[in-house]
């Protein structure tokens, strides 16, 4: 008859027992933050009309913003918290878009034939450049509800509690935007039907 | 309430499909999780750079033309626009193109219609003055200095050496050698005199001098630290070395 060998486990409380560093702890939410949904708040500042070449610079400012609120933002809500960053940078980087436009309108005609051709143009950067038009024309809430729902594919519910607002107003949101999506692409079918008719 | 689908999986037409698409494949690049972590001062592992110090040429370039493409084409709007994109598409719709992705840049029938934003949230500027002898660095860059870096072409070169210096400088610190992280800390501050990551060599720095027996110039040097930054992300784990 052998006699076991003595095994002495580690006691079950010992990491909680251990003191925590909450710089550290802080420091690995932030980085998860980043890790975990930095393609997210691209997306989202990019679909809410942030321009292409704002978009890094925006990302970044959006998780600095979230870096100094972090420990006012609870467990779990890190997304939603986010979401509202991005959506406010890209409302800030729209209103600058629009000032540049204004201010660079004298020299377009001039760039527009040598950046504007067909040829110059990957088929991916003009459905980007194309989808930019149809999303720019919606309302805010709705172009947000759009956006969450066909890209993000996030459930009403999600949305719902994302935007602070009722399942049931999600809906109608969803409904007008996707019906003013369809509209303004079928508008854009129909002309190059009849174009190509002619 | 019954979910609705999404409209991808039901819609019949090509151009829906790849307009959604567009909207859906979009990607941060690696070069913008690196710069994402080095403004917040959480110099990672150096290989977080490594796709992203080959794709900043590149990125560049396109970032350039890009911003030029959208001024341009959205000054000139429906008159400029429509005509050069329906001779596009039209041209590749009569060579009997099915495939979506032919459609072309136009813009729609109405202007644009200016976006009114909620609420434009405080600038994340936070100008971070270094402490004595390290000159200036920067930890969260001001509006200004965003664009400025992105205009000025592949920083995250510059960015990968920083990080190579900082990881370099924390490996040595967990081995116990705290006098060779200080030599490496020093070879960076006089390397990148206004380093991006200076704020976490200043930390680790503290941590060096703390391990090496300078506990009282670690204290010092502690107590300016949160004097001068006091709402850093890193402000924090310097009040716990404090014991604050």
């Amino acid at each position: 008859m052998t006699t076991a060998a003595v095994y002495e486990a580690p006691p079950l409380d010992r990491g909680l027992s251990m003191p925590r560093d909450p710089a550290r702890d802080r420091e690995v939410r932030l980085r998860r933050l980043v890790d975990g949904h930095i393609d997210f708040v691209a997306r989202v500042l990019r679909n809410s009309g942030t321009p292409q070449a704002d978009v890094d610079d925006e990302v970044q400012r959006t998780f600095i913003v979230a870096a100094r609120r972090l420990d006012d933002v609870r467990i779990g809500a890190e997304k939603s918290f986010l979401f509202r960053i991005a959506l406010n940078l890209a409302a800030h980087a729209r209103r600058t878009m629009a000032r540049r436009r204004e201010v660079s309108a004298d020299q377009a005609p001039e760039q527009i034939e040598r950046f504007a051709t067909p040829e110059a143009l990957t088929d991916q950067k003009r459905m980007r450049e194309l989808l930019d038009r149809v999303l720019d024309k919606m309302e805010e809430p709705l172009r947000a509800t759009f956006v969450l729902h066909e890209f993000e594919e996030m459930s009403t519910s999600e949305i719902a509690e994302l935007l602070g607002i009722p399942r049931g107003t999600v809906a109608s949101r969803l409904r007008r935007a996707r019906i003013e999506f369809r509209e303004r692409v079928g508008a854009i079918e129909a002309l190059g039907k009849r174009e190509r008719e002619t | 309430m019954r979910e609705p689908s999404r409209l991808r999986d039901e819609t019949s037409s090509a151009l829906e499909r790849a307009l959604l698409d567009a909207g859906t494949s979009y990607r941060s690049p690696a070069s913008a999780r690196a710069k994402t972590l080095g403004a917040l001062g959480l110099a990672g592992s150096a290989t977080i750079l490594a796709g992203a110090t080959q794709a900043a040429p590149l990125s560049a370039f396109a970032k350039v033309t890009w911003t030029k493409l959208l001024a341009t084409i959205s000054v000139v709007g429906v008159a400029a626009a429509v005509p050069v994109g329906y001779y596009a598409w039209h041209r590749h719709a009569g060579a009997g193109h099915a495939a979506p992705v032919h459609a072309p840049v136009v813009a729609l029938a109405q202007a644009a219609e200016p976006a009114v934003p909620e609420e434009a949230p405080a600038g994340p500027a936070v100008a971070a003055p270094a402490l004595e002898p390290a000159p200036a660095p920067t930890l969260a860059p001001t509006a200004g200095s965003l664009t400025h870096r992105a205009e000025a072409g592949p920083s995250t070169v510059t960015l990968a050496g920083e990080l190579s210096s900082i990881d370099g400088a924390r490996a040595m610190l967990a081995r116990g050698d705290g006098e060779g992280a200080l030599a490496r800390l020093d070879a960076y501050s006089r390397g990148y005199p206004r380093g991006r990551l200076e704020l976490e060599a200043e930390v680790l720095r503290i941590d060096a001098l703390d391990q090496s027996g300078r506990t009282n110039l670690a204290r010092e040097r502690a107590e300016a630290f949160l004097r001068r930054h006091p709402r850093s992300v890193l402000a924090a784990r310097v009040r716990a070395h404090l014991g604050d």
